[in-house]
């Protein structure tokens, strides 16, 4: 059981991963959401004794790899948004739907503005508003996939 | 039912569940000292660069899997194009090649008569450019900056500092080299600046790009600067890392206002630097290098680069203080 949710967790991850190295352009780009993240806030929730605070700090290096930015950068946004996540994990299984929606969507919203400052702290500028789409488009998918039955809190409880 | 009870109890504080090794805040602790050290290395430090470059040969596959569907989907499409548009094309290109060969034999003329007239002056510059063509794979996924991800790589023998042209223009400068890819930031990204001159008057300016829209700007210049709406910027080539002459932007909007000293000058790329997909990459300058490349002539005269070929017997040591490191671009 534990060997097949271990594969579950990595092939699920790798998938968010190439889902994030599709050739996205223009708007698409802009409004992409951060499957990576999605994915690792779903185990961080569900599965903590396997994905932790390490899982998401070595997607967000592999997330400075592909956007070929400086080294740390998306890995300490990353573990930030992990540490919120686990945190409050206990809680956060015994949430309502609504209510569990409005913590991921803190909990995207933590990781895009510490990249933004993290990004600003080396001398980029702010992109607009439009910066905090990926967040609102996170959201949408989020409830997509609990609308057709993928549950964050589910097993956690019962096992 | 107290057993039944009792065996519930025990089986909650089963350790499993809270058993997570070291305590959350003590990881995080961990994990972000060791992100501020890669940053703080990554950005101050050049150590990184080997790493870097073997993690990315190690992504390659997947970046190959990622680009399969819309490398298919587009290789479809070109299988059902039909023979109407195949034959109008080819019409239309056999016109531009033959009217290109009529500006490239002018060219040819004056490049020679140029040649003799450096000669009488003994004045020597041999500019010389290697190119490789090479195809845009993916834009970079980063939204702060403007940089796009080019099929070639040091395997082809580019080294970053290279400049990057389309048919029309200059649209930006390699920044990264991978083993099969390399790193192009374009010229509208904030932190290249690319030194250009007016093709009117020869006014010597640096353009920098804007970052935010595809612009580029023209900035410490003064109000009373010889500088018109639609005046074209080609590259001056003092930098010694563009070649002389190849178009950049074009000027679209002038301000000047009575509180600033300087003119607000916005300019508009003349090369694609959105929409194209194959791009030229040329190398930079070697001042008085003697051999050209055969293979790459041709690709070069395509681009119609004002390249002036003299034999660098005449080689004065002042003119080779153009030094092909003088990299002009600011990496982040």
């Amino acid at each position: 059981m534990q060997a097949t949710k271990v594969k579950t967790i990595y092939l699920s991850l790798l998938l968010a991963f190439i889902g994030l190295l599709l050739p996205w352009s223009g708007f698409m780009l802009t409004i992409r959401p951060d499957f990576l993240l999605l994915v690792i806030i779903f185990w961080l929730i569900r599965a903590p004794s396997i994905c932790n605070l390490g899982t998401a700090w070595f997607a967000g290096l592999l997330m400075d790899l592909a956007t070929g930015g400086i080294f740390g950068q998306y890995a300490l946004a990353y573990t930030a948004t992990a540490f919120f996540a686990v945190m409050y994990q206990r809680r956060l299984v015994l949430f309502s739907g609504m209510q569990q929606l409005a913590y991921v969507t803190l909990l995207l919203l933590t990781s895009q503005i510490s990249l933004l400052i993290l990004k600003i702290f080396a001398g980029m500028q702010f992109i607009g508003w439009a910066y905090f789409l990926p967040t609102v488009s996170g959201v949408f998918l989020w409830c997509v996939a609990v609308f057709f039955g993928l549950n964050a809190a589910g097993r956690a409880r019962g096992d | 039912m107290a057993r039944g009870f009792n065996q519930k109890f025990e089986q909650q504080q089963a350790p499993a569940f809270f058993v997570r090794g070291p305590s959350v805040f003590a990881r995080l602790v961990f994990f972000a000292a060791l992100s501020l050290a890669l940053i703080a290395t990554d950005s101050r430090l050049q150590y990184l660069k080997g790493v870097r470059q073997a993690l990315m040969s190690v992504l390659h596959p997947l970046q190959v899997v990622a680009n399969a569907p819309s490398q298919l989907y587009s290789a479809t499409n070109e299988y059902f194009v039909t023979h109407n548009h195949l034959l109008n094309e080819n019409q239309q290109l056999k016109q531009r090649a033959l009217k290109q060969d009529i500006a490239l034999q002018r060219l040819n003329m004056l490049a020679l008569e140029n040649a003799h007239l450096r000669k009488l002056l003994e004045a020597n510059q041999s500019l010389l450019e290697r190119s490789v063509l090479g195809e845009i794979v993916h834009v970079g996924r980063d939204p702060f900056t403007k940089k796009v991800i080019v099929n070639r790589g040091e395997v082809h023998d580019v080294v970053a500092g290279e400049a990057v042209v389309d048919g029309k223009g200059v649209i930006g400068q390699v920044t990264r080299t991978y083993s099969l890819s390399s790193e192009v930031t374009l010229i509208t990204d904030k932190s290249l600046a690319i030194p250009v001159q007016i093709e009117r008057n020869g006014l010597r300016a640096i353009a920098f790009g804007h970052g935010r829209d595809n612009t580029l700007d023209l900035p410490y210049l003064p109000t009373n600067v010889d500088i018109r709406r639609g005046d074209k910027l080609v590259t001056s080539g003092i930098d010694g890392v563009y070649p002389a002459g190849l178009a950049v932007a074009t000027v679209s909007q002038i301000e000047i206002t009575a509180d600033s000293p300087f003119a607000r000058i916005v300019c508009v790329p003349t090369g694609g630097v959105e929409n194209h997909k194959q791009v030229l990459l040329v190398s930079i300058p070697q001042l008085g290098s003697p051999e050209i490349s055969a293979t790459t002539a041709s690709q070069v005269s395509a681009v119609a680069v004002s390249q002036v070929k003299v034999t660098p017997t005449l080689a004065k040591p002042e003119n080779q203080q153009a030094s092909p490191s003088s990299k002009l671009h600011a990496s982040d």
